[in-house]
């Protein structure tokens, strides 16, 4: 068999997006030297209430460059859309279209439907309103679609931990073979993105990787944002002593050398004393307390409702929490087997364990500043003089105002997570060795960089892509909130 | 108020010229008109007042006129001419150049004006050096004498400071300066003197008004208080909803008004001779209409007792020329139809309540802070500032408790001390016998919380923005207890919104969909959810549009009566105090200085902070002659008061008071009369023999020509 080109049947096509990207470029430098020397067209109002502007040469060059990248951007869909109905026949990027099929359908369906009733889904409809915001949503979606589907199988083309002695450092691709001259039959035909030095598919290995960071990051983030927020809102709210000592507490761990700490956890021998798990243990409390006292302070009034949901929600929560930090074997052996629900591998919790810790310092940070500034409020002092408690104050009266720079703020950090599981796979710490995940790809890619880059380029451009896209978003979201 | 240079200029140019000025601003959904069809001359050395609600446009005629209206904002029609010159036909460099130089603004924030950064004296010598490129002794020399001007003391020091070292209103006698530094031929005020206190402010306008005389500067004054305008200016303009509605000379439109919406606008303000019983306000109906939903014909018209169907809505209204006085014109089309003597139409006379029990009572309470020294070392000198020093009164069932003062004076802390956010350092509040003063309000009962409650001052800031409305009131019969169910709780709730006149579906919108004066309503509809026995009510009207005003205060009196609630009004609006107050208390520096009915405290004899507190409110009435008294100095710190009698530092009267009893013994309270008390060393002939500050001269049925 033949190996896959990159563009297949659309090849006549590549010149022409070369040569409208160059297009762009140039007019817009153009675009940029004459704003020097000519003045901008004069605008006009218009009896039916729009502006209209007089067409001069600055305006005709801004048209030109807008035509230029339009028009590269419309071959680019002809990729995408082509590829998905050519398959093959298009090429490398045609296969790689058609498998990520099911990803197109669901990005298009979000998008329609997000569109069509924009008006009345708040501030995340607001978010279409911004395309720096969409463009932050699809990437950030593509990858969660991809990470999702295959999981289940629908997108990887081979096994992500699957060697063959015959695609060792392939090319993108090539046709897959088992064994040298084997033909496998009835699996995919080619590496489309080729083979690492082990012989795996970088393709099937850059879907999978995607699986452990979206598993990963949000969750993580999400307990750092527990842990910050249920220590932040009290150093504001009651100041004084407690904020002297959790904010030093904080600046601490700020203090302490990030890399260094993750070294420190993963050490067997500090493993061995059980101090990751003790950590997990006391963190993954702090979600409990954060809902436990959420919804005492709201129901408090009314204990017929109130007692029933505690008790309900804590013994609920309370069996994830040991089942989680329960370990056969482990420095933490509490709840018998029968009862545990999942086993978590040591190595991720490790992993979980150091994202919380070195985040939540800084949502706490975050946190307290804003609840600073919220507790000042007549609606806060209308609270304290009808006789609320402190949480219900902190809970439901000041984090509710605080929620748009802590959402904005939470994208960004799950787009840091991310760079943080990529530095951890990258160091080797907390996650095994053949893991699919990005940051231990490209390690294994790193050693023959020069020779065989694809192995570690595929993995560092999706993480990028992924964290532009988190950080686009959390600007889009950003600039949406601020207009009301 | 200076006499028009009126017909004999009429053929000199004028300053500025705005003729038929529209504005826009441009949205992704639509273009809004800020400003249409609005002209106004000012002649040189004339000040022309520019008067309306918020939203109405009158900042955005201001920032047409300094050619700053953003990347949204556009003229779309008609022009400004400053000295015959269109600004529009202006180059940026020529923009730039009349900016500052020639014509200068003066903004509401001062601190804002300021660079946190750079001494006074740089700001300051800055605008000759840039305009003017004078050398650099020369524009210190000018600056020191524009700081004289502006009369602050000891200026070589102020040039040597930075802005956070001054005070509010220090900071906007130096705005001013830099103003008036490049000596520019119009100076623009928008709202100069909002964020200051009523004595700062009366010492900023008289300064204003002196500074404009000597140095012949015109002037647009920018306000919402019809009563710093009669001071201020010589001619008017009443804005409403982006239009004129009315101009001419002060005496012509404050006497002889002739547009419906002026006319709404007085009855609306409590000017002396209001009374809540007899004769109480008359809000002006309906809403501000967004710029978007104006009203086809006049923007006036759905709000109009006046309104003509088919008429008044038919077509745009120009702005019709009156025989009457110089260039008065008005943009309504039944001007010389109306009965412009009529009085007002539903205006509905209520019994007087008589105050009953005694509800609270008040004896020596005293609430000192402690604050350490230096903010590095804990636990060495600490300093006490003594926010409250010696406070004592009672107030009864059905009755408005008055509380005056300025920022300073010790009037939040009592509040916190009486709710219970704070706890009492000495003295005793008691609460129908019961004393509160060292219960903080987490161990006082439901009854006790629920009986005693607070309406806010800032309506965007009493309720809470992510919560339904319903949601805040049921929360608070959640807290008091009210209701065994949450069905019998919104019924409550419900009801509660036809209390302070809001429609029910208001239950379920978001705070964010409601006007200041409607979240202000849910705010009072918060506080009396438990059948508050006393309501203190911080500032309640004093962030709301003049029309809204009244409503606000009439619903507060109305619920009043029915409920026979307690009120404590804590304002320093002397207006709206003597308009709704049973009695009033002065308080200054931690001190109750006067004490009374209302009638007692409005009239001699007075404390002599009471009088310079009665001169310093601008009334919006010609007929009003004031005594012209004005504080020197600033407020002393409560960190380190002065000793003797807490005023002694700016009284007018000190050397009245034989020997120096005023710097050494704390004057005791005296009783005048009845129940009315002033705390001050004066004998008695001193005294009886004070004349009124304010008096109402016979309202003249021609006014002159």
């Amino acid at each position: 068999m033949e190996p896959l080109s990159w563009t297949g049947a659309f090849a006549p096509l590549v010149p022409v997006l070369w040569t409208a990207l160059a297009a762009v470029a140039i007019l817009a430098l153009l675009r940029w030297i004459a704003g020097f020397f000519l003045s901008e067209g004069d605008t006009q109002t218009q009896s039916d209430g729009t502006l209209a502007v007089t067409r001069g040469p600055l305006e005709m060059l801004d048209l030109a460059t807008w035509w230029a990248l339009l028009a590269a951007l419309a071959v680019v869909a002809i990729f995408v859309a082509g590829g998905a109905a050519l398959a093959e026949g298009a090429g490398i990027l045609g296969a790689m279209s058609r498998r990520l099929l099911p990803v197109w359908i669901a990005l298009a369906s979000t998008f329609a439907l997000s569109l069509t009733f924009k008006r009345r889904l708040g501030l995340y409809g607001k978010l279409f309103d911004s395309t720096i915001g969409m463009i932050g949503f699809a990437l950030v979606m593509f990858w969660v679609f991809a990470a999702f589907m295959g999981a289940f199988g629908l997108i990887v083309t081979h096994d992500p931990l699957g060697q063959s002695g015959a695609m060792k450092n392939e090319l993108p691709g090539m046709p897959y073979t088992r064994m040298l001259g084997e033909v496998a039959e009835g699996s995919y035909p080619y590496y489309l993105l080729g083979g690492d030095n082990l012989g795996r598919d970088v393709f099937s290995r850059m879907i999978a990787g995607s699986w452990v960071v979206v598993q990963i990051a949000p969750m993580a983030t999400a307990f750092a944002f527990m842990v910050g927020i249920t220590l932040g809102l009290p150093a504001a709210y009651k100041g004084g002593r407690l904020d002297e000592l959790l904010s030093f507490l904080a600046n601490l761990i700020l203090a302490f050398p990030v890399i260094l700490l993750f070294y420190l956890l993963v050490t067997p021998e500090i493993v061995e004393t059980g101090i990751p798990a003790y950590m997990a243990a006391v963190m993954f409390l702090f979600p409990i307390a954060f809902i436990a006292i959420l919804l005492n302070s709201r129901y408090r009034t009314r204990p017929a409702l109130n007692t029933p949901l505690l008790i309900a929600v804590i013994g609920g929560l309370g069996w994830v929490y040991l089942s989680l930090i329960s370990e056969r074997f482990g420095p933490l052996d509490i709840l018998p087997q029968a009862l545990d629900l999942f086993d978590i591998p040591g190595g991720i919790l490790v992993v979980f364990v150091s994202v919380v810790f070195v985040n939540s310092p800084t949502v706490f940070r975050i946190v307290r500043g804003l609840a600073f500034d919220i507790k000042t409020r007549d609606y806060v002092a209308a609270a304290q003089t009808r006789g609320e408690g402190s949480w219900y104050i902190m809970l439901w009266e000041i984090l509710p105002n605080a929620r748009g720079p802590l959402i904005v703020d939470f994208c960004l950090r799950v787009g840091y997570t991310t760079i943080l599981l990529g530095t951890l796979g990258f160091f080797g710490l907390g996650l095994p060795p053949e893991s699919p995940d990005w940051g231990s790809t490209i390690n294994d890619g790193r050693k023959l960089l020069a020779i065989y880059p694809h192995p570690a380029i595929v993995p560092a451009l999706s993480l990028l892509s992924l964290v532009l896209g988190l950080n686009l978003l959390a600007d889009g979201l950003r600039e949406e909130s601020l207009r009301d | 108020m200076s006499d028009t240079p009126a017909q004999a200029d009429a053929e000199e140019t004028p300053i500025l010229e705005i003729d038929h000025l529209s504005i826009s601003f441009f949205t992704r959904l639509r273009e809004i008109p800020a400003v249409m069809d609005f002209s106004v001359k000012v002649m040189p050395g004339e000040a022309v007042g520019l008067v309306g609600e918020s939203g109405c446009g009158k900042s955005t005629v201001a920032l047409g006129v300094m050619q700053d209206l953003g990347v949204n904002g556009e003229i779309v029609g008609g022009s400004i001419r400053f000295r015959g010159r269109d600004l529009s036909e202006m180059s940026e460099a020529e923009l730039r150049d009349i900016r500052g130089s020639k014509i200068a603004m003066i903004y509401q924030e001062p601190m804002a004006s300021l660079n946190p950064a750079m001494k006074i004296g740089r700001q300051l010598m800055e605008v000759p050096m840039i305009h003017e490129k004078v050398s650099k002794s020369e524009a210190r020399a000018r600056a020191l004498e524009v700081v004289a001007d502006v009369k602050l003391p000891d200026p070589e020091r102020i040039l040597d400071a930075y802005p956070h070292q001054l005070s509010g209103g220090q900071q906007q006698r130096i705005v001013i300066a830099m103003a008036l530094m490049a000596n520019p031929a119009l100076l623009i005020l928008d709202e100069p003197t909002t964020a200051l206190d009523v004595t700062v402010e009366a010492a900023v306008i008289e300064l204003v008004r002196d500074l404009g005389k000597k140095y012949g500067t015109s002037m647009l004054f920018i306000s919402h208080n019809l009563g710093l305008v009669l001071e201020t200016c010589d001619r008017l303009c009443v804005m409403y909803s982006g239009e004129a509605v009315e101009t001419g000379r002060i005496e012509d439109v404050f006497d002889r008004m002739r547009h419906p919406y002026t006319q709404a606008l007085f009855r609306s303000i409590p000017l002396p001779g209001a009374d809540k019983n007899q004769k109480p306000l008359v809000a002006i109906p309906g809403n501000f209409p967004l710029p978007h939903e104006r009203p086809p014909g006049c923007n006036f018209g759905p709000r109009c007792d006046y309104f003509e169907a088919g008429r008044c809505d038919a077509q745009a209204i120009p702005m019709f020329g009156l025989d009457q006085g110089d260039r008065h014109e008005t943009r309504c089309l039944r001007h010389d139809e109306i009965d412009w003597t009529r009085l007002a139409i539903d205006g509905v006379e209520t019994a007087r309540t008589e105050p009953g029990d005694v509800v609270l009572k008040v004896d020596e309470l005293q609430k000192h802070y402690e604050v350490a020294a230096s903010a590095l070392l804990r636990g060495g000198e600490t300093k006490v500032v003594k926010a409250n020093e010696s406070l004592s009164f009672d107030a009864r069932e059905s009755e408005t408790l008055a509380i005056v003062g300025e920022s300073g004076c010790g009037k939040s802390t009592f509040a916190k001390v009486l709710m219970g956010l704070e706890t009492a350092t000495s003295g005793a509040i008691s609460l129908r016998n019961t004393p509160i003063q060292n219960t903080a309000i987490e161990d006082r009962d439901t009854a006790t919380v629920a009986d005693v409650q607070m309406v806010f001052q800032n309506p965007f800031d009493t309720l809470n923005p992510s919560m339904t409305v319903g949601r805040q009131i049921m929360r608070a019969l959640e807290i008091f207890g009210i209701g065994d169910s949450d069905a019998a709780r919104r019924e409550r709730m419900l009801a509660l919104l036809d209390l302070v006149k809001l429609p029910r579906e208001f239950a379920d919108r978001m705070p964010r969909q409601l006007s200041g004066g409607q979240k202000q309503r849910v705010g009072i509809a918060r506080a009396f959810a438990g059948d508050a026995r006393v309501v203190v009510a911080d500032e309640p009207v004093s962030a709301l549009d003049v029309s809204v005003q009244a409503a606000v205060a009439d619903l507060l009196m109305e619920i009043q009566r029915e409920q026979k609630t307690t009120l404590l009004f804590i304002s320093h609006d002397l207006g709206i105090v003597r308009y709704l107050a049973d009695r009033v208390l002065v308080m200054y520096l931690g001190h109750v200085v006067e004490i009374g009915t209302t009638e007692q405290v409005f009239a001699p004899p007075y404390h002599p902070y009471t009088e310079a507190l009665l001169s310093a409110v601008p009334i919006a009435d010609t007929r009003v002659k004031k005594k012209h008294i004005v504080l020197e100095g600033e407020i002393p710190s409560a960190m380190n008061p002065p000793p003797g009698c807490p005023f002694q530092t700016r009284c007018r009267w000190k050397s009245e008071v034989p020997g120096n009893k005023c710097e050494t013994e704390l004057p005791p309270m005296v009783t005048i009369s009845g129940g009315h008390q002033v705390k001050c060393h004066l004998d008695r002939a001193h005294l009886d023999a004070m004349e009124p500050v304010i008096t109402l001269a016979e309202p003249s049925a021609e006014p002159a020509e």
